[in-house]
């Protein structure tokens, strides 16, 4: 665990978490404990073809099933307009999902009518009773393919089935290439992976008809956007809606974006003017919530004889599914994946093009890391090449082409990087995982006829996601995140923010943030989020950015707080305001501390003055609140992550022995909460690399519906995760945090798939594409013999 | 009765002792075990993951073992003794492998920990001092999306320490 | 998902369990340990009609070794594995059983179950054909035995009539030249398998193999034996490398398996050689302890 030098109470400690105790005596509310009076259940009849035209659809039997409430199809909801999915650029062609379609299905999975029932057995009945006949079409399933020539359209009214065409470059790419020694190609198929909470979606939407108004409790990361986005859609304002995202059980990105079983619902209830609960199942989740990462990906790396990288150039092929996913769009992956694709090389000559194609899959957007992940597996794969091809280390190749610790740089995609610990987390890695002597290792055991690999990736973390970030990745938004902090008349600190944790432990750190800038103990802060009626709005929790825009947002409210409580104790000390300092839960006065006033004084003076004996200053509203926004300008977190694996070249199966991380993630707010972020993500990557994929055959029928099918990883498939630390804190972040959460999963699939072609390199085996499962690696071996 | 009598269709009574305490509700056959803990009984602790006994997250103790009341019927139940996670607790502290978890940073999400928590009482009631492999050996049936069960196993280790100090 | 409405109905004696099961024909299904067939049912890819629960038949548990390793239909894996009678008597199903899914599974898991679900890739169907097992079945008409040769017809199917309750499963005692091994690959470690290879064989003092049953997994409708293979072996030494290549060989040329999405057809047949050789290395070494 880190440690951080500080000689704050609270930020940088491994303070315990505030959340354990519910959670530990399974005390948490998630959306399905929640019981409501007169309670319903959803239940969607749901598409078994990946492409096909609805002939007919009855519902008559499903609705004469004995506590069936009520059966929508796409005749019933002609009020729900279809969901739009876009971006104010111009590349972009925005597009339209049907919450119900009323004539083509294209996905496995997706729904096609609405059950609601007493309960979700009775509904799961009735789904069976819907009689549906389809008329398969031929799928899609190869996002090139779907670009190409002469390809089926997959949807109406456009002019090919790419969401979006973009391309950059700086500087003179094509002269550069031509110029240069060496030129280096790569071809890789990212794999198609799923985000995967253990709780799936979840919402329970409550119509209540006297007061005109809805609440909708949801598994989410994004209340407030929940809030504002769906509105309008089922025929509120804004007002009229409040959205409560109470425990959530993980969400990785998935649950920042809203389906049409989200608007079903909610109109559901509206319509029969009762609660309904809908709790996504297992089978619901893998074929038809939300798929992630699957890019192909075309890299070049020209670089001089020396093995100096002089230019790069990458063409990303996003595999977005059948729809544009709502509201982050398939963009995520593919455009994410181009923005970093120099990573902490210094190439100043870039060139990107990018396209996100539609297929017969499900929707895919945002998971952890995104496409970052998909870009940064393609691009060090080609650096670990390009090194046994140039005969040189591949570590020396990039220490050589790193860019220098501590400064500032502009990268060839235009990113501005803070500073970091570019070079040095490499060079700790190889440390911790002992390069050195790894290598005599490695031949001893290929003695023995054993074949060890290590592979490396290092990485940069963009955090934050703030308005500067996200149109510097191609995303042109600004957010709005603010936090209110506010001190009770008994002096209790309460922060209500727009973050909202699903793991990450906000109502510690946040905690420990705004403890320490009131000097108050915890115990007497608390922590608010995921309810839209009593948080300042924000964007919510994703995209590492909880540590970065909490800390800022936090920070600037509680210092407004602050001068209020000087101002309010200056008077009653008789010093001046600027003398008074806020330690331990008391305002006293600088150099003589026993002239103290405890908050709760201050609380009771500012709320009631004369009442109890004090006085509020002239001229001050003494109000102790303040609502205060933050939106950080660009920051990077970097690190490296290492990986030794073990493969068994007779059964192809790989086994990971150890796995390094070392992040430099600036200001730490809790150590322990941040080595938890990094070995969690780490453990999605080896997840990712080894043994989860979401695949469909050549006619769309989908092949990972189950648990047996899509693997999760379990302590058997991950190994001991170690973490090192570096703290280079950024020169432009309140509080120079950078943000933390997704380094691990975009970098370990690299560092896995670099060992394991590091392991097979001997034989000639160069790997194009994850999962590396065993079947795939003893063909790839099989292959090179020949 | 004879077993053609005794064809239950619609709806009975269960009964059965849940944390040491006699309970009851309604279920018919196909009511799974642990929607009749969460939403007859009210024991909402227990959590659905999978419905196919892969994630673990359902995970409770029927009869002193370790069980996916997923793959159960509310029926089968009938006259068993069940432990789940909001019996762990003795009163306002929490049980040792509760503090373990909280101490090692055992949880993030907390929608997996229930299971965990039933599964590491089982483990540790078997075998006092398990070897690292061993625990996770036996906890490879509990998934954990948040952890990379590295603060797992430390909880565990740590649990086991606890109890070995403290005696159970 | 939630499995589809059924009747239930919990049986107190085989003889209940027999006339239950005759009464209600294809609509009825057993319900033992439930691991493989509840599953099922919450997916609805089975939907049967009437389950007939046999987990308070008294008789139908138990572990006896009494010569050979007598084991109940309904004794859970899990108090198998902590049988120091059964890991004495044959310690290859004590070690097969670990491989089988996770504790809590083998905890409600049955012995019975895992023979009569006949999952092609399972470990237990193949151990029992390896080691010449069989099983008892009781009908209607009364009881009769089914050697393991006889049991397993396809994929998910065996001899048994729908009306006929599995009662017991029956492993041959190990004799003491009796040296055995399981070798298998799975994506995780605890999933059904891709491929895997069970040996049985009888080993003389100086290494020779006598005589061997050699069972395929996961490769094909049912678990299989290598006649090839065994072949192979027979009257020869064990250290033999070339011995062992061989009857890897012969293993992999005598099957024709399919692929789907966890492996190739091509991966199942090379890695099914592999495993023969490395269970026979395993067999060269001492085998499986009790």
């Amino acid at each position: 665990m880190a440690t951080t030098e500080t000689n704050a109470p609270y930020v940088g400690r491994p303070i315990p978490r505030v959340e354990d105790a519910r959670l530990l005596r399974g005390l948490g509310t998630f959306v399905d404990d929640i019981q409501r009076p007169g309670l319903l259940h959803a239940a969607f009849v749901r598409s078994p073809f990946g492409h096909a035209r609805i002939t007919s659809i009855d519902a008559s039997r499903a609705r004469e099933l004995d506590g069936v409430a009520l059966v929508l199809t796409a005749e019933d909801i002609e009020d729900l307009a279809p969901i739009a999915t876009g971006l104010p650029r111009e590349e972009v062609v925005a597009n339209n999902r049907p919450v119900l379609p009323p004539e083509t299905v294209r996905f496995v999975g997706e729904a096609v009518a609405c059950v609601i029932a007493s309960s979700r057995y009775v509904a799961e009945d009735a789904a069976q009773l819907v009689d549906v006949e389809y008329e398969p079409l031929p799928a899609v399933i190869d996002a090139e393919r779907s670009l190409a020539e002469g390809a089926a359209l997959l949807h109406d009214g456009t002019e090919s089935n790419s969401f979006a065409h973009i391309e950059y470059e700086q500087g003179d790419v094509e002269a550069a290439f031509a110029a240069a020694d060496h030129v280096f190609r790569k071809r890789f198929h990212h794999g198609r992976f799923h985000a995967a909470p253990l709780e799936g979606r979840a919402l329970l939407a409550e119509w209540d008809p006297g007061a005109q108004e809805m609440t909708i409790w949801m598994s989410t990361q994004i209340p407030h956007l929940v809030r504002t986005l769906l509105c309008h859609a089922i025929g509120l304002s804004e007002k009229q809606l409040r959205v409560i995202a109470p425990d959530v059980g993980g969400g990785f990105g998935l649950k920042l974006h809203l389906w049409p079983e989200d608007y079903l619902v909610s109109a559901a209830s509206k319509r029969l003017n009762r609660p309904v609960k809908w709790v996504e199942d297992r089978s619901e989740a893998l074929a038809a919530s939300l798929h992630a990462k699957e890019i192909i990906c075309d890299l070049e790396l020209a670089t001089k004889a020396d093995g100096t990288f002089v230019a790069m150039r990458g063409r990303y092929v996003g595999d977005a599914g059948a729809y544009a996913a709502y509201p982050f769009t398939p963009l995520v992956d593919a455009l994410c994946a181009a923005v970093m694709l120099p990573n902490v090389y210094d190439v100043q000559a870039v060139r990107f093009e990018v396209d996100a194609a539609f297929t017969n899959k499900c929707p895919a957007g945002a998971y952890r890391g995104v496409g970052w992940t998909s870009g940064q597996t393609a691009r060090e794969l080609l650096v670990d090449e390009a090194a046994r091809e140039l005969g040189i280390d591949p570590m020396e190749l990039r220490l050589q082409n790193t860019i220098p610790d501590g400064e500032p740089y502009v990268s060839g995609t235009g990113c501005k990087y803070d500073g970091g610990s570019y070079g040095a987390a490499q060079r700790k890695a190889m440390e911790l995982i002992d390069y050195a002597a790894f290598r005599g290792r490695q031949e001893e055991a290929r003695a023995q006829g054993r074949h060890l690999g290590i592979g490396f990736s290092p990485f940069l973390e963009p955090g934050g996601w703030s308005g500067e970030l996200a149109k510097r990745m191609g995303f042109p938004f600004d957010y709005m995140d603010s936090a209110r902090v506010t001190i009770e008349p008994d002096g209790s600190v309460v922060v209500a923010m727009g973050l909202h944790s699903h793991g990450q432990a906000h109502q510690t750190t946040m905690a420990q943030v705004v403890a320490d800038k009131l000097s108050v103990p915890i115990e007497s802060v608390k922590i608010i989020q995921g309810d839209t009626a009593q948080t300042a709005y924000g964007a919510g929790t994703f995209g590492s950015r909880g540590a970065v825009i909490g800390y800022g947002s936090i920070s600037r409210a509680a210092e407004e707080v602050a001068e209020k409580v000087k101002q309010i104790a200056g008077l009653a000390l008789e010093a001046a305001p600027e003398d008074i300092e806020l330690k331990d839960g008391n305002a006293i006065v600088r150099g003589a501390p026993e002239k103290a006033m405890p908050m709760m004084m201050v609380g009771f003076t500012a709320y009631f003055g004369a009442f109890v004996g004090g006085k509020r200053p002239p001229g001050i509203d003494p109000v102790l609140t303040s609502t205060r926004s933050y939106d950080p300008p660009e920051t990077y977190a970097n690190g490296c992550v290492a990986a030794v694996v073990d493969v068994d070249v007779e059964t192809g199966a790989v086994i990971v022995e150890k796995v390094v991380i070392v992040d430099d993630c600036g200001t730490i707010l809790n150590p322990m909460v941040v080595d938890g972020q990094l070995v969690g993500a780490a453990a999605q990557g080896v997840g990712g690399a080894l043994y989860e994929e979401l695949r469909y055959d050549e006619d769309g029928n989908f092949l990972a519906g189950n648990l047996l099918d899509y693997l999760y990883p379990s302590t058997l498939e991950i190994p001991p995760i170690e973490v090192g630390h570096l703290q280079t804190p950024s020169p432009v972040t309140d509080g120079g945090v950078k943000g933390c959460g997704e380094g691990g999963t975009i970098a370990t699939p690299a560092a896995v798939v670099n060992a394991v072609a590091d392991a097979l390199s001997p034989l000639g085996v160069t790997i194009a594409r994850t999962p590396l499962d065993p079947s795939h690696v003893l063909s790839l071996i099989r292959e090179a013999r020949g | 009765m004879s077993v053609q009598d005794r064809l239950v269709e619609g709806e009975i009574v269960v009964r059965l002792t849940v944390n040491g305490e006699e309970r009851r509700g309604i279920a018919e056959p196909r009511l799974l075990l642990v929607d009749f803990l969460r939403h007859e009984l009210g024991l909402t602790g227990t959590h659905v993951g999978c419905e196919q006994g892969v994630c673990g997250a359902c995970s409770i103790r029927l009869d002193g073992e370790l069980v996916r009341s997923c793959l159960l019927f509310a029926v089968q139940a009938e006259g068993s003794s069940i432990e789940t996670v909001e019996g762990l607790a003795p009163g306002e502290d929490l049980h040792p492998i509760q503090q373990a978890y909280h101490e090692q940073h055992g949880l993030q999400c907390g929608f997996c920990t229930p299971g965990l928590l039933l599964a590491t009482v089982d483990l540790l009631e078997r075998n006092t001092s398990p070897s690292e492999q061993e625990i996770r050996d036996y906890l490879a049936g509990n998934i954990c999306r948040c952890t990379g069960y590295v603060g797992v196993v430390a909880a565990v280790q740590e649990a086991a320490r606890k109890l070995e100090a403290g005696g159970s | 998902m939630k499995p589809a409405p059924f009747k239930y109905v919990a049986a107190e004696t085989v003889e209940e369990a027999v006339a239950a099961l005759g009464e209600h024909g294809d609509e009825a299904k057993v319900l033992a340990g439930g691991q493989s067939l509840v599953p099922l049912m919450n997916l609805r890819l089975a939907t049967p009609g009437v389950l007939v629960d046999v987990n308070r038949i008294a008789e139908l548990s138990g572990v006896r070794a009494n010569g050979n390793l007598e084991i109940g239909a309904v004794t859970r894996q899990a108090a198998i594995e902590r049988s120091a009678e059964a890991r004495a008597a044959a310690p290859l199903v004590v070690e097969a059983l670990r491989h089988v899914a996770h504790p809590p599974i083998r905890s409600r898991g049955t012995i019975g179950g895992t023979v009569a679900h006949a999952d092609p890739a399972a470990e237990i169907p193949a151990v029992l054909l390896a080691l010449g097992g069989e099983v008892v079945a009781r009908g209607p008409g009364g009881e009769r035995t089914i050697p393991a040769d006889e049991l397993f017809q396809g994929y998910f199917t065996t001899a048994l009539q729908p009306d006929e309750l599995l009662t017991s499963v029956r492993f041959p005692a190990q004799g003491p030249g009796a040296r055995t091994a399981l070798q298998e690959v799975a994506r995780k470690q605890a999933d059904f398998a891709l491929a895997g290879a069970v040996v049985a064989a009888n080993v003389g003092d100086d290494g020779t193999c006598e005589s061997a049953r050699i069972v395929l997994f996961g490769v094909a409708d049912r678990p299989l034996r290598a006649p090839g293979a065994e072949e192979a072996v027979t009257s020869r030494s064990l250290a033999d490398v070339a011995v062992l290549a061989d009857a890897a060989q012969s293993a992999a040329a005598g099957i024709d398996p399919t692929g789907d999405a966890h492996a190739s057809a091509e991966y199942r047949k090379e890695v099914a050689g592999v495993l023969v050789r490395r269970a026979l290395t395993t067999v060269a070494e001492g085998g499986v302890q009790a």
